[in-house]
């Protein structure tokens, strides 16, 4: 995602154009003032990027500012200033550390604070939240920012998904959640037209959805190359490389970012280059948000010769052919779509082996494609969204395979004060013991 | 249930409040169907239509975690991972099912840590929309349909919309009542003290609606035949707001420190009881419409008024009614940790609440009374401060 205090060696020189994408997305904030365009405070994974694009509002991505400060180990004063006006540390820090940097911010009267990482964001026109099946702070953080920005207009969207319930056929319930989520982005349209003034271009955004079908489907071939053995990259990586996806869905520069990629896969498959050399044990990033001030992690990992293949973070995409969406000539019905099939890619399997569940199918699935051999989780003392319901995924997991080695990380996404690093290396360290034990008794 | 008689109100709740769930537990020995829920957002009008025993779970706070970590993160919210606790250790042995409505990430991503760890012969995850526009009622409607269905499944019986809109009348009398017993608090000294309202209202989400509205009945009966207090009319005057606080301590600790609680914005108490179902044709709607846009609860956002100030009275106008009607001097405002839907609204409460004259003391604690003697402490300090 971004630049640490001490650089980061990449496994890949395609990752290393990361950070320029990263500063890119915060200096088109800075920038677009001056240029006539419309910012907006958003959230990844909110199904709004297609929107924003073909509206030319510029998203400031809040969750990025803040894994940026982390990365940078320059979090804390932000952090600081949030908690002053009784924002608990307990919790979102991507939330806290943002909601610090707005309010000093605002007391600068809009200029940002000397010092901020990559010059930090500008003051946005509009802040767009959504009401989801997980994160919270996707609706409150706007709504706590607008205490210190109260001109400063903010639109709560809803995008649910049908539940997993192993009793009941979601494909049953699957209609009424498109009709609500089509209509949410609906009125998302209608919010963001109102405050830019402009006119949706329904033919640019037709073409900007058909663009990010393609960039989903450039990923996912991209990311398969790493099945090979030994694998050309790993999640250290992929966590730079989620950026185009994450932040720039709906871009030529996404899709173009992962034909470079994939080009460079390739070659490093037919150069029979892998990230560790030799590559002793494949091991599944399993769940949960990196922290960003200790990305190095992965690279101990690599050290000791373990790689991670494949993730279930920030892979927030599938083939669209694998999702199988009907056919409609309304783009947000069929982003709609594809939001509710790729929640509920998983749900079929699960409902085939009694006593699992859909994430835990998901992590089975990429288990067996990329032979792993262990899994790690990480979970985030700050972060309810991705890391509650760590612990259940875990033990159904360990109900499939045994023996399985799963290592579970404690610390946080931004709160470098709960990171321990000698510690960490510790548990590192006994769980590949554990992975060596239990290769050896795979044979 | 302990059968109520003139004057027994208060001794009634009382047991209930103590032997939390033995009125359930002794109506699925007589054959009911018992269904635990959790939050506010619980549709108890569709579980009583249903026929069956709706009860709203609770914790214990005396009672360390001692079994629920072994299933369930520390990151979660206190008061959640405090009830899964609870049921783990059988607690609950007595329900046939449960609720679990979209309140907040806590439940939301716990879900299936809840279902496939109790493994209870029902279950539902009622998927509230967090937003409250006209797509999101038509959407309510849709999945309240479908959690009716899946009573009906359960149940083996079909749910009239007559059986919906008769259950709406009995809730909506029930939270009538409630209102009146709330009331007689307005006077000064209030008849009923804020321990003992706790215990009414722990004891009445106990209850089917029908005994509920008995009870209250009692109590109100009985409160009013009270003598006047000799008091202490000079005594600070609290209002507490959070979300699900269902124990006496915190209350004992403001009382004992020579306040009055007065009135509360708390999601067992006054957010359940003020505002009613609406009588509509299809009764569906009705409920659809309460639970989402009359409820006050931080996880449905709100924000349609066209100025910041108009937002604020949208959220928490509430609050401020209740400063200027039960006449507040102060309000506390305790929050668990690690709950992001209030913690993210500290900031606009507080200063909400005191704008409307009434200083404020903000508590983040655990759900818990291992930390009771530090919140003690602040609170008479608070109380000092403003005497």
């Amino acid at each position: 995602m971004a630049e640490e205090k001490k650089g980061r060696a990449v496994a890949t020189t395609t990752a290393a154009k990361i950070p320029k994408f990263v500063r890119g997305n915060l200096s088109a904030t800075l920038k677009a003032k001056e240029e006539g365009k419309k910012v907006a405070a958003a959230f990844i994974a909110d199904g709004q990027d297609e929107i924003m694009r073909a509206m030319d509002i510029v998203p400031a991505w809040g969750e990025s500012f803040s894994g940026v400060c982390a990365a940078k180990r320059d979090a804390e004063k932000y952090l600081q200033k949030a908690e002053s006006d009784n924002f608990s540390r307990s919790l979102c820090t991507y939330a806290t550390c943002n909601i610090g940097f707005d309010m000093m911010r605002e007391e600068l009267g809009g200029v940002a604070p000397e010092g901020a990482p990559w010059g930090g964001m500008a003051r946005p026109d509009m802040m767009l939240g959504n009401g989801q099946l997980l994160c919270d702070p996707r609706f409150k953080w706007p709504q706590a920012t607008q205490h210190y920005q109260r001109d400063v207009p903010v639109f709560v969207t809803n995008m649910y998904y049908p539940p997993w319930d192993p009793n009941v056929d979601h494909h049953d319930q699957e209609a009424i959640y498109v009709k609500y989520a089509t209509e949410e982005l609906r009125e998302t349209v209608k919010f963001c037209e109102k405050v830019t003034g402009k006119k949706m271009d329904w033919d640019r955004l037709a073409a900007t959805v058909e663009l990010s079908d393609k960039t989903w489907d450039l990923f996912i071939d991209t990311y398969e190359l790493r099945k090979h053995i030994p694998t050309p990259m790993d999640t250290g990586d992929a966590m730079n490389t989620m950026v185009p996806l994450t932040f720039n869905l709906g871009t030529q520069e996404a899709y173009d970012f992962y034909v470079d990629l994939k080009a460079e896969l390739e070659q490093k498959i037919a150069d029979g280059v892998g990230v560790a050399n030799p590559e002793k044990y494949r091991v599944i990033w399993a769940a949960g948000l990196p922290s960003w001030f200790a990305l190095g992690d992965f690279q101990y990992f690599n050290g000791k010769g373990v790689v991670f293949p494949v993730e279930v973070t920030y892979r927030g995409c599938e083939k669209i052919e694998r999702l199988d969406l009907p056919k409609t000539n309304d783009p947000l019905e069929h982003i709609a779509w594809r939001w509710v099939r790729y929640w509920t890619h998983w749900y079929d399997a699960a409902r085939k082996r009694p006593g699992s569940t859909p994430k835990v199918e998901r992590i089975i699935e990429y288990i067996e494609d990329y032979k792993c051999d262990g899994a790690v989780f990480h979970s985030a003392f700050s972060c309810r969204s991705w890391h509650a319901g760590i612990m259940q995924q875990a033990a159904t997991l360990k109900n499939v395979y045994k023996d399985l080695p799963i290592l579970i990380m404690e610390g946080d996404i931004v709160d470098i004060s709960s990171y321990n690093e000698a510690d960490t290396h510790n548990r590192i360290d006994a769980f590949i013991e554990t992975l060596a034990a239990y290769k050896k008794k795979q044979g | 249930m302990t059968e109520l008689r003139d004057g027994n109100g208060l001794a009634a709740a009382e047991k209930l409040y103590t032997q939390y769930g033995s009125r359930a537990r002794e109506l699925k020995a007589s054959g009911k169907k018992v269904i635990g829920y959790l939050s506010a957002l619980g549709p108890v009008e569709i579980m009583t239509a249903a026929g069956v025993v709706p009860i709203r779970l609770k914790g214990n706070v005396s009672e360390a975690i001692s079994k629920g970590d072994a299933y369930m993160e520390s990151i979660v919210c206190p008061f959640v991972r405090n009830v899964f606790d609870a049921a783990v250790k059988g607690k609950y042995d007595f329900l046939d099912g449960m609720v679990l409505p979209h309140q907040c990430d806590s439940i939301d991503r716990t879900n299936e840590t809840w279902s496939y760890t109790l493994k209870l012969p029902y279950w539902h995850f009622l998927n509230v929309p967090h937003v409250t526009d006209d797509p999101s009622i038509t959407f309510m409607k849709e999945i309240l349909r479908i959690f009716i269905g899946t009573l009906e499944k359960f149940t083996g019986t079909k749910i009239t919309d007559e059986a919906i809109a008769n259950a709406v009348k009995a809730h909506n009398e029930n939270r009538k009542l409630m209102r009146e017993l709330y009331d007689l608090r307005k006077s000064n000294p209030p008849p009923i003290s804020g321990t003992e309202m706790m215990k009414v209202l722990v004891a009445a989400m106990s209850l089917p609606v029908d005994e509920s509205s008995a009870l209250i009945k009692a109590v109100t009966k009985e409160v009013k035949e009270r003598k006047p207090a000799a008091g202490k009319p000079a005594a600070k005057r609290i209002m507490l707001i959070g979300d699900q606080i269902d124990d006496v301590a915190v209350i004992e600790a403001i009382e004992s420190a020579g306040a009055y609680l007065v009135m509360e914005d708390l999601s067992i108490g006054a957010k359940m009881y003020w505002e009613d179902v609406d009588a509509t044709a299809d009764p569906v709607q009705g409920i659809a419409e309460r639970y989402l846009r009359k409820l006050k609860i931080p996880t449905t956002f709100v924000g349609s008024a066209d100025t910041y100030e108009g937002i604020l009275d949208e959220r928490f106008g509430q609050m401020k009614k209740y400063v200027n009607e039960f006449k507040v001097d102060g309000a506390i405002l305790f929050i668990y940790k690690y709950c992001d839907p209030y913690g993210f609204e500290v900031p606009a409460i507080k200063s909400y609440v005191e704008a409307a004259g009434a200083p404020v003391l903000y508590l983040e604690d655990e759900y818990s009374t291992s930390s009771l003697a530090r919140v003690k402490t602040r609170i008479e300090a608070f109380l000092e401060m403003i005497a």
